[in-house]
């Protein structure tokens, strides 16, 4: 067997005149827990729901294990009971009608398994996420957290080879959110499911993910590992939109350096293969300095602004390439007024494409 | 979901292909049939209106419009009742419902939940028995207010029911709690700091209403104006029981008076079925447009927690208003019916009363009588529970698949509400005589025209339900590997079950009291108990007809309670 589970290709949506997906591809391999970042109406619940076969694409295709799902071409669709994919819903969907048990079971119903091993499947899967004791509980008397976990264990019940979540913790409170958080990216090690994910949450997605694809307006604006879009990304879109940047704008003199605005010029690195029309730099305001480093690229500047958050102190820097934000750990606090030298190293000020 | 390209063909898993049609044959199916029931008699209505010829030959032999034109040259005074009548009990059921509705939603009057409560109970007191209460109470001579006046002295008759203020004033009384439901709502749905911040700015109370609540709430009022208007017009009960009886003919009680004339002239039927049909067509699309423009910024869609006025003692006024309503529409009217089903000889005066229970042993004996109730009950537990389960399934197809072109469908399935029920029996009658399918007077016809003029009925019961359901719980069952048929029968239809009852009880209720369609389907050996009770109105004593009537009430009281157990805290829609 290929080590692809899921293959995405030219995936489009369309609904009426919108086009809400416009042709996406990617693939997801054995194991790995793929999630789709990006703001609300960019496309990436669509696409879910269409892996899940919820919703009917326009053209393009889709195919797991091997096996054709959706075929715009051909126009072949299997519906979505046949799939064999497994799905945690926004709103949870833990049926009120029944209890907890009935729930979990329902997917091992549906494929006909035995009294004993139905059970003993259930409980399994109730142990995973602590929910046994409460398996006779009505699902309608359960806490937020709690259907969080039923749909859950429902989800892996059945032992699907495919879990999709969609939002799945957009419902909860911060602190349960990030609880969970930990919980589901130890569960999806240790069952080694494969998964895609989607959330608009950046946090949540640079967390829990093996690889994040960054969507914007129903196309994929950057697929990477956490760490690769946070400090790679390619776009101004992946550079806002996933943790914060300042943008520097000037314009690329060749060989790494960048002629900012003030008559500065940095060493920048370049990733993709450069037009030369490019017109701004991405620096992460967690990766500036301010005292100066040998080897970085250094911009005089004296501190406007200082906000103090806690974990970290947010400063505004007037320089000579235009106000700066850096962010620094809480300790020797900077004045307003302060003169000081803004340090970031040529890693770490990215070219974006245009 | 599926069933959205039908060319689309699977792939895997043959076995499932025949689970996988189910869906588009049973929707096929319905559509055809009710099709058929919708559209069909209507068709048939049409041809005959355009009938020049034999009144009776089908098809016709000639078609012109002359019964149109007759229409104008010969009934022009029917117009004018109906419109006078519709008008004046338009105006007098919208003040009633504004009242109401501003007094219940806005202002702390005592008891408030449970007026609201009360303002339901006419709704189901049917027309037909506040019409024959309110001859009972105010007939000339031997009605009650009259049989008192005379005891003190009066001379003539105070009151005189058989007129056109009267009829108004009966069809007014039962339809001001649908202008009221109506009005509340929308009342209910504006911020109540729009009047706070005219509070604020100084303005009095009576100030604030005249300014700022009123113009806020004037589309909705508008919205119920239309509404009642048509409802109005198409309206036959108290025109019946207490038109004919005062040689006041409108537009509803004509149609059924041309076709008892011999032979009867269907043709002239027709031609004011369709004008009346189109005229309030005409008015339902305005107040559509009407509530779907919406206006202004008070309709958000968003629930409000009422803040009411504070009235000091004036809350008891109102107070007081809202129970002289519930006694003039349910109070008087059922005690005057009671007092009359116990006596022999209906009087007032109680020393003259003659006591007994004969009336009602002669109802529940007389082998007519009896009949028609049996018939009412069979076609209310039948069409009930065929209907619902239909009904169900229309209204998953129209809300929740992707079938194209369902929004045809939910206009087809709504399309009754815009006939007048009488109109559409006369459809219905002109078009199972022509067709050479012999189920004309029998129940199987009437059923299918009960199942017909519920369809609105039931179908908005459904989909208030249907849309609360949250749509991933059905996908999260085909999502675990469950087909439609599966994810219907363990999860869409368990989750509808309280909306299911609901809704069985509403059409029950409906058809144990239906009296515009019978009254054209009922043959003689197919009597149901509504217009049963008519004939005893118009052929025995009142006597008798009260003690059929508080029957039939009887049993539709049982089916509320049983309502109320079933949905408390549902909320419920009654417009």
């Amino acid at each position: 067997m290929s080590a692809t589970r899921i293959e995405v290709k030219d995936l489009v949506v369309r609904y009426g005149d919108q086009v809400a997906v416009n042709g996406v591809s990617f693939t997801v391999g054995r194991g790995e827990h793929l999630t789709l970042l990006g703001p609300s109406g960019c496309g990436k619940t669509t696409t879910l729901r269409a892996i899940a076969g919820l919703e009917q694409p326009s053209a393009g295709s889709i195919s797991i294990d091997g096996q054709v799902m959706y075929d715009g071409s051909k126009r072949r669709s299997v519906p979505t009971e046949q799939r064999g994919v497994s799905m945690v819903f926004q709103s949870y969907a833990v049926w009120p009608h029944m209890t907890v048990f009935d729930n979990v079971a329902y997917g091992l119903r549906v494929r006909k398994q035995g009294t004993d091993e139905l059970k003993a499947n259930v409980e399994r899967a109730l142990d995973l996420v602590q929910m046994r004791h409460l398996a006779d509980r009505g699902a309608s008397k359960l806490s937020g957290g709690q259907q969080q976990r039923v749909a859950l264990a429902r989800a892996i019940a059945f032992s699907p080879t495919v879990v999709l979540f969609d939002e799945p913790l957009s419902n909860l409170d911060a602190k349960l959110r990030a609880e969970m958080r930990v919980e589901l990216r130890e569960l999806q090690r240790r069952l080694g499911i494969t998964s895609v994910y989607v959330t608009h949450d950046q946090e949540e997605a640079l967390a829990i993910s093996d690889r994040v694809i960054v969507m914007n307006v129903g196309v994929i604006e950057q697929i990477g590992t956490p760490e690769e879009i946070y400090n790679r990304p390619r776009s101004r879109f992946v550079a806002d939109f996933v943790g914060s940047a300042n943008l520097i704008k000037g314009r690329p003199v060749g060989d790494g350096s960048f002629a900012a605005e003030g008559g500065v010029t940095l060493k920048v690195s370049v990733v993709h293969k450069p037009t030369g029309g490019e017109t701004e730099v991405a620096v992460r305001t967690a990766y500036i300095d301010l005292e100066a480093r040998p080897g970085d690229n250094h911009v005089p500047g004296t501190v406007r602004q200082r906000l103090f958050h806690g974990d970290f102190v947010q400063y505004v820097i007037d320089s000579a390439v235009g106000p700066l934000i850096v962010r620094r750990p809480p300790t020797n606090l900077l004045d307003e007024g302060a003169a000081v030298t803004l340090s970031f190293s040529p890693d770490h000020a990215v070219l974006l494409e245009v | 979901m599926r069933g959205a390209e039908p060319a689309l063909t699977v792939i895997s898993g043959e076995p499932f292909k025949r689970r996988r049609n189910w869906q588009a044959i049973i929707t096929v199916v319905i559509l055809l049939v009710v099709g058929f029931l919708v559209v069909l008699p209507m068709v048939f209505l049409v041809e005959e209106s355009l009938n020049t010829g034999d009144p009776m030959a089908f098809p016709p032999q000639e078609y012109g419009i002359r019964n149109y034109l007759a229409i104008f040259e010969e009934d022009i005074n029917v117009l004018w009742n109906t419109l006078i009548i519709a008008v004046m009990a338009t105006v007098m059921a919208i003040l009633i419902g504004f009242t109401l509705a501003w007094i219940l939603s806005r202002t702390n009057v005592p008891g408030r939940a449970m007026l609201e409560r009360l303002m339901e109970l006419p709704y189901y007191m049917t027309p037909l028995v506040g019409a024959l209460a309110w001859a009972v109470i105010a007939g000339p001579k031997s009605g009650f207010a009259n049989q008192l006046w005379k005891g003190v002295g009066g001379g003539g008759d105070l009151v005189d029911v058989y007129t056109h203020f009267g009829i108004a004033w009966v069809m007014a009384l039962f339809e001001g709690t649908v202008a009221f439901v109506m009005i509340s709502a929308s009342m209910k749905s504006m911020d109540p700091a729009l009047e706070e911040s005219a509070r604020v700015m100084g303005a009095s109370k009576l100030r604030t209403m005249l300014t700022v609540t009123l113009p806020l709430v004037m589309p909705g009022v508008l919205g119920a104006t239309l509404f009642v208007f048509a409802e109005m017009l198409g309206s036959f009960a108290a025109a019946l029981v207490i038109g004919i009886p005062g040689r006041i003919y409108v537009i509803t009680t004509a149609i059924w008076d041309s076709t008892l004339a011999y032979p009867p002239d269907y043709g002239r039927a027709s031609a004011m079925g369709l004008a009346l049909f189109v005229v309030m067509f005409g008015m339902l699309t305005f107040y559509r447009r009407v509530i779907a423009r919406g206006s202004f910024a008070t309709i958000t869609g968003k629930a409000f927690r009422p803040r009411p006025m504070d009235m000091g003692r004036l809350a008891w006024l109102f107070f007081a208003f809202c129970m002289l309503y519930i006694l003039l529409a349910v109070v008087l009217p059922i005690g005057a019916l009671l007092l009359t089903s116990l006596q022999r000889f209906a009087t007032v005066i109680l020393s003259q009363a003659q006591f007994t229970f004969a009336n009602y042993q002669t109802a529940l004996a007389l082998g007519p009588v009896r009949t028609a109730l049996v018939n009412s009950l069979m076609l209310g537990f039948g069409v009930a529970s065929v209907g619902v389960l239909v009904m169900t399934i229309l209204v998953w197809i129209i809300y929740r698949s992707q079938l194209t072109g369902r929004g045809s469908i939910e206009y087809l399935v709504m399309f009754p509400q815009a006939v007048p029920r009488l109109v559409f029996g006369l459809a219905l009658l002109w078009a199972w005589i022509n067709i050479p399918i012999s189920i004309y007077g029998t129940l199987w016809l009437m059923a299918l025209a009960y199942f017909t003029v519920m369809l609105p009925l039931g179908v908005r019961t459904l989909a208030g339900v249907v849309l609360q359901i949250d749509k991933s719980l059905e996908e999260c069952a085909r999502v675990c590997g469950a087909g439609w048929v599966y994810q219907m029968r363990t999860v869409t239809l368990p989750l509808l079950k309280p909306g299911i009852l609901a809704a069985w009880l509403l059409i029950f209720m409906a058809c144990v009291r239906e009296l515009g369609a019978s009254v054209f389907l009922m043959g003689p050996n197919s009597k149901v108990i509504a217009p049963s009770i008519v004939n005893a109105f118009a052929t025995s004593g009142t006597e008798l007809t009260a003690a059929m009537a508080l029957i039939q009430t009887f049993t539709v009281i049982v089916a509320l309670v049983i309502l109320f157990r079933l949905t408390r805290g549902m909320t419920r829609e009654l417009t």
